[in-house]
Formats: structure tokens, C-alpha cells, sequence
């Protein structure tokens, strides 16, 4: 373990470590634009200079391309390391249209930043911005503002590195570069491209669905888990802080997904989603089931318990097809309330995949898109091709049952979250929250559980299935 | 493209197993010499022979100042402007040609004959100023020289 | 005149160039000998001994550079041959490509066998057209004669060679660029570390040197290294090529050994001024070396470490005479817009700052130019000292520097009078 010191303080380095690894995994922090610790070392923009002390003199270079060595001495804050830091910002910001008013990057931006940290002081530059496109139609998904582009090349090496997908390049050369998508427009197709979006330092890649749709700090995030396929990525679901509530405005906006981006978890995704999960939306504001019904007629929540628990009383033999978008502690609740009233409870499959939707690599994407088979499999059975004719009743929690091939004359009780034609025809219906309503925890299919945490508080005549499973299991009505 | 696989394969010949990357620039200045540009199909066929990456074939394209992707005059007439050949004349012999050929550097007359380029320099500066004239270098040129090797053009 | 000759040492004919004329002249001996009675290690070590310097621009000791690569690490080692020749100014390997194809081929063969490199490549810029075929014929011929692919010379070493051209990019005959662009990219510069000897072309070690160091090679081999170190000066030893362009009556290519007075090689070889100007000032190694004025090249003798001490460098050997009544504002500007056009655009010092030198120094001569945009010319060449990834940015940088410095009142009196000090002339002399 080589010692170094950083600004004299002795640092034990790892021998393979540069110099800016080893400042910041013991608290020191250097900027850096173009350095990403999940990409190759480009060094181009020349941020992260330090000041090297020896016998001979000083010299400045880069540190996050600088190996450690055995008893150097680094300065990351001398006088010459702030007045380089300040030149390069001055080039950073001499063609950069710092239109920060209008840029959904702003609040997060590495340039703010460290314009405000490190720099302070207007450009010396007296003549007109070179000038390049705005609004570049990058994909289906992403515009590209290529004044804003620092051009750090972390977007065209996350291309190369980590999706594979060899979408994206630089074109030209000097102060015309321009970062470009293969012109076959194979950036369409790369699953993981909106991971660009994050891992751009300034306000150059925007998303799409995001576009001028919320300034970043009247958003929050809440960790949570993507239910897109049984891999299970961490992420963070961005949703409007409640000191910063809509009330004149469209107050839907106030439980709204405003976006989805990447939580760093080494042992599931690393610091990348697919792009399935950045669209959680389209999955969890599907219009939503908020009326028990008792054959399509409403009723108040408590009447369609006491009937669910009637019917479950009086079946003789019950089947239940337990939803795998349950959590692992609704799942134990079911188990643990309801399973001795089954004659057999199955895991169902809620949801299959998408047309068009890739179904399986080998980086993130897995083939079972429900995100907890893994945790309902360990406590249930794999669903059967057809349920046992003799069932009375079956319970179905969750999508993805088809109700034609259930035996026929069984009773049905449901839980669902989404509006559904089957909903009116169940002998029983009770809407249930969903997982951006509850805590929880999901089992990825390597045996990793991850937690999430509600984001909005479900309706009152929404159940949560927890409880549910308790109130559903007693026997007598002690009041009735 | 297609036709010129064969001499592909015998430059390969010379390259250490697997520098098929390698290959992208030799192959797309013999698409050039070959068409006078390298159009679209080309570079499809490029990356369906070599394996490589689209994208890397489009930024070898725009980085490199002598390969194109559209066609020019028969007659591409390349004057240097750095410092040797300045020194020497070359800018009234540029607005010589500009004037001769009525057009401005980048352009290309009407009749599809020249187009006319600066370029910086050449590597020529003794026999400042240089012209090149499609491959071939001119050197120690002036406008009666220029003229004289113009005029005999198709 | 000049001193004595190492390369050109013959005289030009219509088929000086060729292999017979080569092999008459003695070529391949060396080569032979080398194969017969020579260990790899032994050629490093002699051509280390010489003393030799790279003659692309840096002046970096061949030898050292060549004792990085270890023979024995189990790994291929590539040579590549640096004939980008980019530096404006520079025209002299281009002298070594069409006269002595043969000369850089037998030096590379035997480089090659002192590296144990089994595939060596030339890279040659793009538009050399002549030099391109004197070399590829060259090539063949040399392949025919079984100089090149297996048991050469009935010796177990085998060693391949590919001609490869660029395309049109100036920043492509740095060495590094140069690798990405044999790697079929575009040329992008590498940061160091790993230098390249450690990780180059397809990250395997890799030598690179220009034409006319490697030509060197033979010479040193065959004669010895104490001979070629009693040529020259003690620590600039041999001869250096010099590609002279520029207000003079005999630009071209001479061959100099160290030492030579530069104000005897401009009346003896050189011809004297054009039009019997007075001498203004010299860019002497290409136009990234530092301006010096007629004062301070006069006394020099040309021998690099006496212009080192003179705050510049002999480069590249693209020497460049000014006359008096050229302009140095409109010099400048021809410069600027060369670095704007070739900066490769990856590293931010360099992208921003050429384009802003530029647009500063074309607003000046418009007659839109402010006091204060000499010190920001100042600034944007100081900003780029030693921040970069190729030596581009900084070189630029000092070369603008020099000359806003030792020509301050041109750019002061075109500021303030919106008109050149004289007349925005850069062609003197002969009209
Ligand atoms: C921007 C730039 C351009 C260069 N162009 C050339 C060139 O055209 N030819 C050359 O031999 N060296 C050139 N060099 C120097 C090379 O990087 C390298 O130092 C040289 O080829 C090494 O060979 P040598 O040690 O034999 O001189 C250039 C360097 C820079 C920074
Ligand atoms: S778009 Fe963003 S990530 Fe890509 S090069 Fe530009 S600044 Fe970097
Ligand atoms: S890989 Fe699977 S879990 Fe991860 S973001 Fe995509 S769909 Fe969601
Ligand atoms: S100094 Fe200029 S030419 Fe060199 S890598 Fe940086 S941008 Fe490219
Ligand atoms: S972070 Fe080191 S150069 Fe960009
Ligand atoms: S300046 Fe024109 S060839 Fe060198």
C-alpha cells in the first residue's frame, strides 16, 4: 500500500488507485468533469489538475490519469491549482451558452457547481459564442444541446463501455466538434441509453419526458426498486417535495412520477437502469382501480372484506394465485394469515413482455419482467397449467390472470390496482395500493432483497395488502 | 465497394491479425480513389467488411480533412495558405484562382469542373507556393503558371 | 559547406532512389552484418551510445527511448516511422522518402531486429504523393529481395511493413495520434501515462521515431557510435536536416552538421536574403518553435542545446527566414488559423483556446481589436502551458507568446490605428 499525501496528510492508496481515486475515498474532493468512476480514463477536460511536489520543482498535470507512487506529495488547493482550475473554466464556459434559466440541468449541474465553487469571476472573453445546435434530435428518447456539451466524451464512452451499443461519436474536430449518433440511428435501440442523461455532466442530454417538465429542486427523490423484470435495480422515483405542493396548478402533478433515475447498488445494477425503468409511469399511472365492487356494484371497503371473508369461509376448496409484484412482506403476510385456508396457493406471472421490449441481455435486462418471483417462489409453488376443476373459490391478487380458464362455477375474489374488465365481473373486487403507495422489499432472481419506500399515500378506499391479508383471515366476526 | 474486397485482402495480407480496425482509413481513401467520394452504401459495406463500428467510420469521415462525403469538381485545386507559402505569394495567387475561377475556396464552378480549396501546409515550403492539383503537387507556382496548367484541363 | 554529410551523401539522380542504386552505394551491408553477427541488445546499446536525438521535434534521446521496451516481456513490439511531416515549415523527411527510400527502409529493418519487432509501419501524411510512391516502390523492391518477410537473409528474423497514409489531420503526426490513427480512428491524442513504449499501437509497446532519426540508424551501426558522436557537437551530436523556406534566394533542404554558424548558412547556403533584405527574424524549427529576431539568431551557432539556452528549439528543422517588412500581426494569424483548423478537439484547453486565439487575432486585424486582447492572447497561450494532452496546445501557446512579446508595438500599432505597421505584408522581397 503506497502512503502519498495529499495536501500533507498521509493517505494509504491502493497501489492500483490514481490520485484522484485515492483523494476521494479518503474525503478529499477534486473536481472532475470528465472522469466517471464506471468509464475509461479519457482525461480531456483537464479539471482535476493537481500540483505535484518534488525535489526538482513543482509541476501540474491531471490526477485522475495519475498513478500513485510511493511517498509523493500532491497539492489539490495551492495557488497554482486554483488559478488553473479557474482557466479551464474560463474555456469550459467560453462558448457555453450558460442558459441555466431554461436548463432542466440546472440544480444538479457539475458546471454550476464548480463554477460557483472554484471560479466566481465573469469570462475575460469579449467576443460572440461559437454557436451549434440546440435541440438535436439525439433518439426517440433524448435531445442533445450541443452549446451546453462540454464535450467530456463520457456519453460516447458510456456507449462503448458499458451498452455496447457503439451509438454515439464525436464528429469534427477543434471547437466544432460535435458529439452525433450513428447515422443509422442505432441510438433508438440501445436499451440503456437514457443513462447518458444522468452521467452528462452539464444540461447537453435531456430527456425527453422530462423536458421543461419540473426545476429539479422542487423534486425529491425516494429509493425504491424497479418491478420492470426480476433483475430488480435500485432507483430513486423523483416526485414533488410536499413544501413545494401544487395548489393552483394541476394538483395531480403532486403524485406524479416526475422521473426515475439510477440508485447506485453494486451487488444488483451497479450506477445504471434500463430504460423501462425510467418509464415506471407508464406502468404505475395506468388508470387506477379505487372502488370495491361486489359483482360491479360499489360498495364501502369494509362490506367488500366482510364478503371476501364470507366466501372464504364457506369454500370448501379455495385456490389462490399470489401476485409476484407482491411484496416479501405482503407475500408473509399472506402466507402466514391465508395460506391454511387454501387448499393450494400458486405463484402467478402478473406480467409478460412487451412487445418490442427486449427481452433478455447480458448486462441488466432479464427475461422475467415481475420483479419478485423470486421472494413468492420461495414461499409458494409455481402456478399449474390449469387450476383443479373441484376449486370453489379462487383468489386472484394481482395482473396477468386470465379468468376464462378458471374452473368454471368457482367463486372470485380479487385484488387489483388497475381499472379491468374483470374487476366488475369478480364476485368480490378490493383495490389494492401499489408499490409507489408502500414499503416493501422485493428478492432479486440472485437472492439480493432490496427495500423501497412509499412515494404517495394511497386512496382510502384502497387497501393495503399487509393488513388485508390479517382482516380477511379472522374466522368470526367478533362484532357481528 | 464490393468490387474492391479483393485488394482489401491483399493489403490485409501485410497487417498483424487483428488490426482489422486498421484497415478503416487505407480502405476508405481506395473508396474514394475509386468514386471521388465515399458515399453512404460504402460505408455500409465498409462496416459489413470490417466489423467495425459505424460510428467510427463516420468520425474517421468528418475528422480527417482529405476524405469526403460528397463529390467535388473533376479538378480539385488545393493552394496552401500557411506561412512558407504566404510568404511567398500564395494569397494573391488564391485570389487569382478565385477570380479565374469565379468561385471561392470550397466551392465548385458551374460546369463541375474545379473546385477550389485551401489547404495549410503541405510539407512543400521550399517551393513555396504549392498547388496541388488533385494527387500531384506544383510547386514554385505564380498566377501565369497556374494559368498555364489550368488551361490545358479538360 | 555545412560541415560533413551523414544522409546526403550522394548525389540526387533520376535512380538514386532505386535499390540498385542503394545496394551500390553499399545499402543492406549493414543490415546483413547486423543479422550475422549482432545481438538485438548490442544495436539499442550502440545507437544509445550515439547519443542520437529525435529529429521530429522533441529532441528525446533515441536510445532511451528504445531501452523502455523490454525484449523478453512475451509480447509483439511495433516500430511505426513518423513521416506525418505536419510542422509547417518542415519538408525534410520528405528529402529522405524520395531520395533515400532505401535508407529509411534498411534503418527500420535493422531497428526492427534491435526492437524485435515483427510488423513496423511508415506513417505518411495523406497528400505526399511522390514520397508516397518512391516509398511504396521501395517497399516492393525491398520485399522482392527478401529484405523484408521471413528469414531475411537466410537469418531465423522476420519482419513485416506496411506504408500507411493519413488523411489530412496535422495532430496525426503526434505520436500517440499517430497510433490512433493506425488504429483506423480518428486521431486522437493520448494522455500519458502509459507511455507509449509500455502501451502503444493495440496497447502493445511501441517505438515511434521520425524518419530522419531512424535514417540515422544505419550510419550509426556501420560506423560505429564514437564516429557518429565526433560529428556535431558533444551534446547535440551528427548532422541535422533543415528544410529552409521563406525570404531567402535558396530555400530547400540542407544537410548541417551541429555547430555550423546559422549566419554562415544563411549567406553560404541559404543564398543570402531575398532581395537583399535585411533579416527581421527566424522561426527555426518549425512554426511551434519560438520566434527569435535577427539579433538573437544572428550570433548562434545551430546546435540545439545553444537554442535551447536562446529560449527556443530546432524542432523539427523547418527553418523559416522573415525579411524585414513582413508583417508579424497577419504572421500570427496565419499561424493561429493553422492551430484553430488541426487542434483535434478532445481537450479543453486546446479546443477553446485556439478558436479564441483565432477569433481574437481576426477581430484585430479588422480593425476591431482592444489593448486588453494582447494580455488575453496571453492568457489563453499561458493557459494552455503544459495542460494538455499532446504537446499542441502548449506548443501554440509558446509560439504565440514569442512573438506577441517581440513584436508588442505591431500589435499595439494595428490596435490603435486599425492598419498594419507594414502594410500586412507577409510577401516581401521579390515583388
Ligand atoms: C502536434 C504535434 C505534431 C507533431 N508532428 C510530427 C511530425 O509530423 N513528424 C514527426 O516526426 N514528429 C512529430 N511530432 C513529434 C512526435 O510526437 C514524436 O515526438 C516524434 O515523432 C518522435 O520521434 P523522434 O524522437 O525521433 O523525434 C509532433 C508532435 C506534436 C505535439
Ligand atoms: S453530451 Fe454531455 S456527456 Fe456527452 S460529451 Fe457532451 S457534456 Fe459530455
Ligand atoms: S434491467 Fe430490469 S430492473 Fe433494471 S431498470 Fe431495466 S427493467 Fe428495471
Ligand atoms: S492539445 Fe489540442 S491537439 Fe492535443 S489533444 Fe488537446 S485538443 Fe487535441
Ligand atoms: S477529470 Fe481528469 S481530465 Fe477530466
Ligand atoms: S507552407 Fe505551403 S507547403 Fe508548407
Amino acid at each position: 500500500m503506497p502512503e502519498i499525501f495529499i495536501d500533507g496528510q498521509a493517505i494509504q492508496a491502493e497501489p492500483d488507485q490514481t490520485v484522484l481515486q485515492a483523494a476521494l475515498a479518503n474525503g478529499i474532493f477534486i473536481p472532475y468533469f470528465c472522469w466517471h468512476p464506471h468509464l475509461s480514463v479519457h482525461g480531456n477536460c483537464r479539471i482535476c489538475v493537481v500540483e505535484v511536489e518534488a525535489k526538482g520543482g513543482s509541476w501540474l498535470d491531471i490526477s485522475c490519469n495519475m498513478p500513485v507512487t510511493e511517498g509523493m506529495h500532491v497539492l489539490t488547493d495551492s495557488e497554482e491549482v486554483r488559478a488553473q482550475r479557474k482557466a479551464i473554466l474560463q474555456f469550459v464556459t467560453l462558448n457555453h451558452p450558460v442558459d441555466c434559466g431554461i436548463c432542466d440541468k440546472a440544480g444538479e449541474c457539475t458546471l454550476q457547481d464548480y463554477h460557483f465553487a472554484y471560479n466566481g469571476s465573469p469570462s475575460i472573453s469579449r467576443d460572440a459564442k461559437v454557436h451549434a445546435t440546440k435541440f438535436f434530435d439525439l433518439s426517440k428518447r433524448i435531445v442533445l444541446d450541443n452549446e451546453r456539451c462540454i464535450l467530456c466524451s463520457r456519453c460516447v464512452r458510456f456507449t462503448r463501455e458499458i451498452s455496447k451499443s457503439h451509438a454515439l461519436g464525436i464528429e469534427n474536430r477543434a471547437d466544432h466538434s460535435l458529439v452525433r449518433p450513428a447515422e443509422d440511428r442505432r441510438f433508438d435501440d440501445d436499451p440503456y441509453s437514457d443513462n447518458v442523461i444522468d452521467i452528462c455532466p452539464v444540461g447537453a442530454l435531456l430527456s425527453k419526458q422530462f423536458l421543461y417538465k419540473a426545476r429539479v429542486w422542487y423534486l425529491e427523490p425516494t429509493p425504491s426498486v424497479c418491478p420492470g423484470c426480476e433483475r430488480g435495480c435500485a432507483v430513486q422515483i423523483w416526485h414533488r417535495r410536499p413544501e413545494w405542493r401544487l395548489n393552483a396548478l394541476d394538483p395531480r402533478q403532486n403524485a406524479e412520477i416526475a422521473r426515475v433515475t439510477p440508485l447506485e447498488n453494486p451487488a444488483v445494477n451497479g450506477p445504471w437502469i434500463c430504460n423501462k425503468g425510467r418509464d415506471l409511469a407508464r406502468i404505475f399511472e395506468r388508470a387506477r382501480a379505487e372502488q370495491p365492487m361486489l359483482k360491479g356494484k360499489p360498495v364501502e371497503l369494509a362490506a367488500a372484506i366482510d364478503a371476501a371473508r364470507r366466501l372464504i369461509d364457506e369454500a370448501r376448496h379455495a385456490v389462490a394465485l399470489v401476485s409476484n409484484w407482491g411484496s416479501n412482506e405482503e407475500l408473509a403476510a399472506f402466507k402466514q394469515a391465508l395460506a391454511g385456508r387454501f387448499a393450494a396457493s400458486f405463484v402467478k406471472r402478473d406480467r409478460q413482455p412487451e412487445p418490442g421490449e427486449r427481452i433478455e441481455d447480458d448486462f441488466l435486462i432479464r427475461a422475467d419482467k415481475n420483479p419478485n418471483t423470486a421472494g413468492a417462489r420461495a414461499l409458494f409453488d409455481d402456478a399449474p397449467a390449469a387450476l383443479p376443476d373441484g376449486a370453489d373459490l379462487v383468489l386472484v391478487w394481482g395482473e396477468g390472470c386470465d379468468f376464462g380458464r378458471l374452473p368454471r362455477g368457482a367463486k372470485t375474489v380479487f385484488l387489483g390496482s388497475y381499472l379491468a374488465p374483470e374487476n366488475g365481473h369478480a364476485d368480490v373486487f378490493i383495490p389494492v395500493s401499489i408499490q409507489t403507495e408502500r414499503r416493501g422489499s422485493y428478492t432479486n432472481f440472485a437472492g439480493t432483497v432490496s427495500p423501497f419506500e412509499p412515494c404517495f399515500a394511497k386512496k382510502p378506499s384502497v387497501a393495503d395488502a399487509e393488513t388485508l391479508f390479517a382482516a380477511l383471515a379472522q374466522r368470526e366476526r367478533a362484532t357481528a | 465497394m464490393r468490387h474492391l474486397i479483393p485488394e482489401f485482402e491483399k493489403m490485409k495480407a501485410r497487417y498483424p491479425a487483428g488490426f482489422e480496425s486498421s484497415l478503416v482509413l487505407p480502405c476508405l481513401r481506395r473508396i474514394q480513389d475509386d468514386r471521388g467520394f465515399v458515399a453512404d452504401s460504402d460505408i455500409d459495406g465498409l462496416v459489413a467488411y470490417l466489423g467495425v463500428p459505424r460510428v467510427q467510420v463516420e468520425e474517421v469521415l468528418s475528422f480527417y480533412t482529405q476524405l469526403r462525403r460528397k463529390p467535388i469538381g473533376r479538378w480539385h485545386v488545393q493552394t496552401c495558405r500557411n506561412v512558407s507559402c504566404s510568404m511567398r505569394g500564395a494569397e494573391r495567387l488564391i485570389d487569382h484562382l478565385r477570380k479565374k475561377l469565379g468561385v471561392a475556396p470550397g466551392e465548385t464552378t458551374a460546369d463541375g469542373r474545379f473546385t477550389l480549396s485551401t489547404v495549410e501546409c503541405l510539407g512543400s515550403c521550399g517551393t513555396a507556393p504549392v498547388v496541388m492539383l488533385n494527387d500531384a503537387y506544383h510547386e514554385n507556382m505564380s498566377a501565369e503558371k497556374v494559368d498555364a496548367l489550368l488551361g490545358g484541363l479538360e | 559547406m555545412g560541415g560533413r554529410k551523414l544522409l546526403m551523401t550522394f548525389p540526387v539522380t533520376a535512380t538514386s532512389h532505386t535499390l540498385a542504386d542503394y545496394r551500390a552505394r553499399g545499402g543492406y551491408e549493414t543490415l546483413a552484418k547486423v543479422l550475422r553477427e549482432k545481438k538485438p541488445e548490442d544495436v539499442t546499446k550502440e545507437v544509445a551510445a550515439s547519443g542520437l536525438q529525435g529529429r521530429g521535434g522533441a529532441a528525446f534521446p533515441v536510445g532511451r527511448k528504445w531501452q523502455v521496451v523490454h525484449l523478453d516481456d512475451g509480447q509483439p513490439h511495433y516500430l511505426c516511422a513518423n513521416a506525418d511531416e505536419g510542422e509547417p515549415g518542415t519538408f525534410k523527411d520528405r528529402w529522405i522518402l524520395e531520395n533515400a527510400p532505401h535508407l529509411l527502409l534498411e534503418s527500420m529493418l535493422i531497428s526492427s531486429y534491435a526492437l524485435q519487432v515483427r510488423n513496423a509501419f511508415v506513417y505518411i501524411r495523406g497528400e505526399f504523393d511522390l514520397p508516397y510512391r518512391r516509398l511504396a516502390a521501395a517497399v516492393e523492391e525491398a520485399y522482392e529481395a527478401g529484405y523484408f518477410g521471413t528469414d531475411i537473409l537466410g537469418s531465423p528474423f522476420a519482419c513485416d511493413i506496411v506504408v500507411y497514409r493519413g488523411a489530412g489531420s496535422y495532430v496525426c503526426g503526434e505520436a500517440s495520434a499517430l497510433i490512433t490513427s493506425i488504429e483506423g480512428k480518428r486521431g486522437y491524442p493520448r494522455n500519458r501515462p502509459p507511455r507509449l513504449t509500455v502501451k502503444g499501437l493495440y496497447q502493445k509497446p511501441t517505438v515511434i521515431n521520425n524518419v530522419e532519426s531512424l535514417s540515422n540508424v544505419t550510419g550509426i551501426v556501420r560506423d560505429g557510435a564514437e564516429a557518429f558522436k565526433k560529428v556535431g557537437t558533444p551534446k547535440a551530436p551528427g548532422t541535422r536536416l533543415f528544410s529552409v523556406s521563406g525570404h531567402i534566394n535558396k530555400p530547400g533542404v540542407y544537410e548541417v552538421e551541429g555547430g555550423y554558424p546559422f549566419a554562415d548558412f544563411l549567406r553560404n547556403e541559404l543564398g543570402g536574403m531575398l532581395g537583399g533584405r535585411k533579416l527581421k527574424a527566424v522561426i527555426p524549427g518549425g512554426i511551434s518553435a519560438k520566434v527569435l529576431t535577427a539579433a538573437e539568431i544572428e550570433p548562434l551557432p545551430l546546435d540545439q542545446p545553444v537554442f535551447e539556452a536562446a529560449g527556443s528549439t530546432l524542432g523539427s528543422g523547418g527553418m523559416i527566414v522573415i525579411a524585414e517588412g513582413t508583417c508579424m500581426v497577419r504572421l500570427l494569424q496565419v499561424m493561429l488559423r493553422f492551430y484553430h483548423h488541426e487542434s483535434c478537439g478532445q481537450c479543453t484547453p486546446c479546443r477553446e483556446g485556439m478558436g479564441w486565439l483565432h477569433r481574437v487575432i481576426d477581430r484585430i486585424v479588422a480593425g476591431e481589436g482592444r489593448l486588453e486582447d494582447i494580455e488575453t492572447m496571453h492568457h489563453v497561450s499561458r493557459w494552455n502551458d503544459g495542460t494538455t494532452i499532446c504537446g499542441m496546445g502548449d506548443a501554440a501557446g509558446y509560439a504565440t507568446v514569442a512573438i506577441l512579446e517581440k513584436f508588442r508595438d505591431e500589435f499595439e500599432y494595428w490596435i490603435a490605428n486599425k492598419r498594419s505597421k507594414c502594410n500586412g505584408v507577409l510577401e516581401v522581397g521579390n515583388a
